[in-house]
């Protein structure tokens, strides 16, 4: 059979001085996934690999890790597409790294957070109380539906030069959220979304490098979606203003 | 686990995270020039007004002279000084021109629009007009590099 030469960036920050690179001979089989060839690695030659994982169908986005000097996800990469005879896994690049391929996400996740990443409503009581429903068209939809699509693989915040020089950058993932809330016509806060992001450690930041979208597996297209931020700002037009967001549209029995 | 905190190695990536563009997209490759031809072009800037101050007042302040031009003139006046030209000329129209394409595309005007995807997948913002306004930023480069080429090194003019 042959055999597929993996070669692991290993690293325990608590005992280990510097990364190494570790490799091991693995049977290469058609359709494997990087995943499987580090999981078969970890399972039968070295059970100290640490390695994170969940769906395995590239829905969690908890596989995140740099292949052939590129972020992708181990579990939706073939090694075969890869077409080289060796792959090297290694942690992604800008997030602390917790133990070999393991990285910590949670200041990532705290930028998600920081730009509001929900529908903004000013009639909180039919929020609590739902009487309808916020209907879209499906041009609307088709203007947020790709930003939906994000897992918070964190690919392509790890892919950004930004983020490689500015602590204080929010990053692809979280800038093309704040786009897919604000552009949603049934989002009210996007005035005070953009307050946030409108400086010099925001949007501006970016200068349409355009790798976020080249690494994301997901779709999601997160320089275009800063870029369109931008035009909103420049031009002084929001994507809706608060009085235009969707209105509840309630059944017609409960119309009366 | 609460000493975890501590023992996280960092890794970020720093300088090195901007300037390598190796494994990714065009853009980011053109992102790269974009900032080295802007450092580059500032210290030519620099230098320039340097030599041209030189010439109009002279280290002593005497004003424009035979000897100041001559000095001058002899800095530029030869291969190594003409390259150098020829350099500033790439790169200046080359930053010029991509400078415009970015320009514009950070009104997101070039982009394309948001639309449902399809697989296999391409970004929709990394195959749109922009990308084709690199390339055309590479031809006028060349074109301008060519051209002055040909006044330094031609012969005539
Ligand atoms: S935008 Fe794409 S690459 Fe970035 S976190 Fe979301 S799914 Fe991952
Ligand atoms: S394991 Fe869930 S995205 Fe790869």
């Amino acid at each position: 059979m042959k055999e597929l030469r993996l070669v692991v960036q290993k690293f325990d920050p608590f005992s280990d001085a510097a990364p190494r690179l570790v490799e091991y001979a693995v049977p290469r089989r058609e359709g494997m996934t990087v995943l499987d060839a580090l999981l078969y690695a970890r399972d039968y030659v070295d059970h100290s690999i640490g390695l994170r994982f969940s769906c395995r169908q590239a829905s969690c986005g908890s596989c995140g890790m740099k292949i052939n000097g590129r972020p992708r996800l181990a579990c939706y990469t073939q090694v075969d597409e890869l077409g080289a005879e060796k792959v090297v896994a290694q942690p992604l690049d800008n997030f602390a790294i917790i133990k070999d391929l393991v990285t910590d996400l949670g200041s990532f996740f705290q930028r998600h957070r920081e730009v509001t990443p929900r529908l903004v409503r000013d009639d909180a009581q039919e929020q609590d109380h739902p009487t309808g429903e916020y209907l879209m068209k499906p041009e609307e939809l088709s203007r947020v539906l790709q930003f939906t699509y994000c897992i918070k693989c964190g690919l392509c915040t790890s892919s950004c030069p930004t983020v490689a020089t500015d602590e204080r950058f929010p990053g692809p993932q979280a800038l093309a959220q704040a786009y897919r809330y604000t552009a949603d016509v049934r989002d009210q806060g996007g005035a005070e979304r953009m307050a946030e992001l409108d400086g010099t450690h925001g949007i501006w930041r970016c200068h349409f490098a355009g790798s976020c979208s080249y690494v994301c597996p997901k779709g999601v297209d997160p320089a275009l979606g800063i870029q369109l931020l931008k035009r909103h700002v420049m031009s002084g037009r929001p994507p809706h203003s608060k009085d235009d967001a969707t209105k509840v549209w309630k059944p017609a029995e409960k119309q009366q | 686990m609460s000493s975890g905190a501590e023992g996280k190695a960092k890794n970020r990536r720093g300088l090195s995270g901007w300037l390598n563009p190796y494994h990714y997209n065009f853009e980011r490759w053109a992102y790269v020039f974009q900032r080295v031809t802007g450092v580059a072009i500032l210290a030519y800037v620099i230098g320039h007004l340097g030599d041209t101050s030189f010439f109009v007042g002279g280290p002593t302040g005497t004003g424009p002279s035979e000897s100041s031009w001559t000095f001058i003139s002899g800095l530029v006046e030869n291969s190594f000084g003409h390259l150098i030209l020829i350099l500033v000329v790439l790169v200046v129209i080359f930053h010029g021109a991509n400078g415009i394409r970015l320009i514009v595309s950070e009104l997101g005007l070039i982009l394309g629009r948001p639309s449902p995807i399809e697989y296999p997948y391409r970004p929709k913002s990394l195959r749109s007009v922009q990308r084709v306004l690199i390339w055309v930023a590479i031809a006028l480069a060349l074109v301008g590099t060519g051209w002055a080429v040909l006044i330094l090194f031609g012969g005539s003019i």
